[in-house]
């Protein structure tokens, strides 16, 4: 057998390893260090934590972390519908490949398109609106965008029609992997539909659920500035405020990237703390399976 | 391929770009961390540090020796067509001078921090787009910007209409371009409809009231605009707080905490326009559409009086029919010595610090001022020229478009626009999520005025460097 010397391995993984500290590890530690320093340009004097302590006393960020947590309710909306459809779709209904391609379209679609488009679709006096208004249910429209009440749900409801295909996707083609023996066992055991789904089906999707699950979790803490920005600027007041318009306000606007690079550090922090204990559940189910 | 280098074996080569990519990879960390930021003061300009590039660099006598210039600009999304304009232009002053400038068309969101960046990282533009105001001034206080005196004769900086809002200290930092006044228009015809003196436009709040009421009792609706993304509300708040203000200097003294917004006078403003919604004369999508197509339900006749800026008029006069646009001063509805002012703007150039080519920045700019460009800039972009030297009285022929130039462009009474003398923050925090809330009935006024004071606190908490910086230019805007 050939021998090599131990560290020939960890050579052959150095440039890898090197280009990803560049590309990842480097611009993480300047937010860190922005994020203890009153930056003007690239640089200015330590401060240490003050920028932490003028986010954590201001209500805007307050309103921002709030809005954010709000919109995790989209998570457990969103799994449960794709599921659903991705269920539907493996019975092989009549034309459920085109059924498939049509749900998954909006995830392709760039979100400022989507954004623009319901921008237009969900004005007081927009498509949507005037629709209900056509047939007698004039009682239903409402300015989705422009009241304070609505904005944010609105604006999750868009959220959930773009990023559900993407579950369906998923769904749907670890459903095609699933054995099919266990299946037909459980209906000639005189399992229904609805058993089948809860008792077979969704106990073997498991892994990829909580798959879809952290990146859902991830996308409404750390990927919905685009939707935001597009549609309502984090208006009408506050009322779609979330902490990446938060970041980009100080970053972009006000010149503040130490500020930005604190908020930027927190939500990093949360996100770790919630993605860690779903990985650790992740794991420990698979040591029980393999047990 | 040479002897030695056929014996390298793959194995080996691995190993040879391992060590390199390692060693680069090395040495940038610690060069990023060898260039850790210093306790440098927000005012002092980045050093200089000669390289071959800027040694080799003729002596400044020889401006025409560089061969290329970088502009990153903006403004096509106000005015349409200047992006045909400007590549024209500076085609024609490459023949010229043999120069040729490179533009960037920057976002709206990066138009304050791009010279900043770019400074930063020590590769600014030569010339720069700049929003009058604060929205250069900090990057002026940063020490990424060049003040143009000496740069340029005395008397074109005097008459470029930069306004007094570019100069700091006695330096002037940037030229004007083109006008960008807001303005208040209204259709004269639905004014005639309503049984209103078309051309006497209302001149107090109460007369604009009364022909709002008269107006909305006629079937149109009063005012159209849209609000969702925030620059109307800049708008207003920059007419109507000015109507209670003696001099620039006091709202930079209320945007840096010295003054009180609580006072009824400095939050009034946001009151009437609830009372504006209230009295159901603001159009009820108003929150739901933004600000160019609120300007445009304008033109296409959904609404009596719209608020824009001076360059919306020849678009509004092409869709609605010139002799059917009027333009009107802000109702007078303040104490102050700037109420029932028009507002004079403009959008500017400026040279950056940075640039290694000054003095061949400035020769473009001298030709952005002739008299023939900002011709073809009034004739291809419709547009106005800030130049008081251009001759707006002889070239602009429709009178609605010459009464405009006289009043918002070249009047020496006009005020300066004091929304630009606003920090960031409180566009964000405060005027936008103020305008919006009085709209949307969750702010009185009062409560307005609470959160334009919060908001200032926290600024001037932010941002203790600046907030002395404001209290210097205070000093000279109080004149």
């Amino acid at each position: 057998m050939l021998k090599t010397h131990f560290l020939t391995p960890y050579l052959y993984l150095f440039p890898a390893a090197a280009l990803l500290l560049f590309t990842f590890g480097y611009p993480l530690a300047s937010v860190f260090y922005f994020s203890m320093h009153r930056i003007r340009g690239v640089s200015g004097p330590f401060i240490g934590f003050e920028n932490f302590l003028q986010v954590f006393k201001d209500t805007t960020f307050h309103m921002a972390a709030a809005h954010n947590l709000q919109l995790l309710i989209a998570v457990p909306i969103m799994t449960a519908i794709a599921l659903l459809i991705a269920v539907l779709l493996h019975e092989r209904v009549s034309g459920w490949e085109t059924y498939r391609t049509i749900l998954f379209a909006p995830y392709i679609l760039a979100i400022p398109v989507v954004g623009i488009v319901f921008n237009n679709i969900l004005q007081l006096n927009g498509i949507l609106n005037e629709s209900l208004r056509s047939i007698g249910l004039r009682f239903l429209a409402g300015d989705w965008l422009g009241s304070a009440d609505l904005a944010l749900w609105s604006v999750m409801g868009v959220i959930i029609w773009r990023e559900v295909g993407f579950g369906i996707v998923l769904f749907q083609a670890s459903l095609l992997s699933l054995n099919e023996e266990l299946q037909d066992a459980a209906k000639i055991d005189g399992a229904g539909w609805w058993q089948r789904l809860f008792y077979v089906t969704i106990p073997q999707l498991r892994d990829v659920i909580e798959f879809f699950v952290v990146v859902s979790v991830i996308t409404m803490l750390a990927w919905v500035f685009g939707f935001v920005f597009v549609m309502t600027k984090g208006g009408p007041g506050n009322a779609t405020q979330i902490m990446e318009l938060y970041i980009f306000n100080f970053a972009f606007r006000s010149s503040l990237p130490g500020i930005a690079s604190a908020v930027a550090v927190i939500l990093f922090l949360i996100t770790l703390v919630l993605i860690i204990p779903l990985f650790r559940v992740h794991s420990q189910s698979n040591e029980g399976r393999n047990s | 391929m040479s002897e030695s280098l056929r014996k390298i074996t793959r194995r080996e080569f691995l190993k040879a770009a391992g060590i390199g990519l390692a060693a680069s990879s090395v040495a940038g960390i610690l060069q990023a961390c060898g260039a850790a930021p210093t306790d440098m003061p927000a005012t002092k300009p980045p050093p200089v540090v000669p390289t071959v590039a800027s040694t080799a660099i003729p002596p400044t006598s020889a401006p025409q020796s560089a061969k290329s210039l970088r502009w990153d600009w903006w403004g096509e999304q106000e005015a349409p067509g200047l992006e045909t304009w400007v590549k024209k232009t500076l085609d024609l002053y490459k023949q010229k001078s043999g120069v040729d400038i490179q533009t960037t068309l920057v976002d709206s969101s990066v138009v304050v921090t791009d010279i900043q960046t770019t400074s930063a990282s020590g590769n600014p533009p030569d010339l720069m787009y700049f929003w009058n105001g604060i929205y250069h001034m900090e990057s002026v206080w940063m020490g990424y910007v060049e003040p143009l005196n000496g740069l340029l004769p005395d008397d074109m900086l005097k008459a470029s209409g930069a306004t007094v809002l570019s100069i700091f200290q006695g330096k002037q930092y940037r030229v004007g371009w083109y006008a960008c006044s807001p303005i208040i228009l209204y259709n004269k015809d639905m004014f005639d409809k309503a049984g209103l003196n078309a051309d006497q436009p209302p001149k107090t709040w109460e007369e604009f009231m009364a022909a709002c009421d008269k107006l909305k009792s006629k079937g149109f609706t009063p005012i159209i605009g849209g609000l969702k993304d925030g620059p109307w509300g800049e708008w207003y708040l920059g007419h109507s707080l000015a109507q209670n203000l003696d001099t620039p200097g006091e709202v930079l003294s209320l945007f840096n905490g010295v003054l009180d917004w609580r006072e009824p006078k400095y939050w009034e403003q946001w009151q009437r326009l609830g009372d504006l919604w209230k009295a159901g004369f603001i159009n009820n999508d108003f929150l739901s559409i933004d600000l160019y197509p609120g300007i445009d339900n304008f033109g296409t006749g959904k609404g009596a009086i719209t608020e824009a800026v001076v360059s919306h008029a020849p678009k509004m006069q092409s869709m609605l029919g010139a002799e059917k646009v009027g333009a009107m001063v802000f109702p007078y509805g303040g104490k102050g010595k700037m109420a029932g002012k028009p507002m004079v703007d403009t959008q500017g150039i400026g040279i950056a610090s940075g640039s290694k080519s000054k003095e061949a920045a400035a020769e473009l700019l001298k030709f952005m001022g002739t008299s023939e460009v900002m011709t073809s800039l009034f004739n291809e972009v419709k547009v106005f020229p800030t130049y008081t030297t251009w001759d707006g009285d002889k070239e602009i022929q429709d009178p609605t478009s010459k009464y405009i130039w006289q009043n918002w462009v070249k009047n020496p009474a006009g005020i300066p626009y004091i929304s630009n003398l606003m920090p960031t923050l409180f566009w964000t925090d405060a005027m936008f999520v103020n305008s919006q809330n009085i709209i949307s009935g969750k702010f009185t006024g009062e409560q307005a005025g609470q959160n334009a004071y919060d908001v200032t606190q926290k600024w001037v908490q932010q941002n203790p460097d600046l907030a002395e910086k404001y209290k210097a230019w205070t000093k000279e805007m109080n004149v």
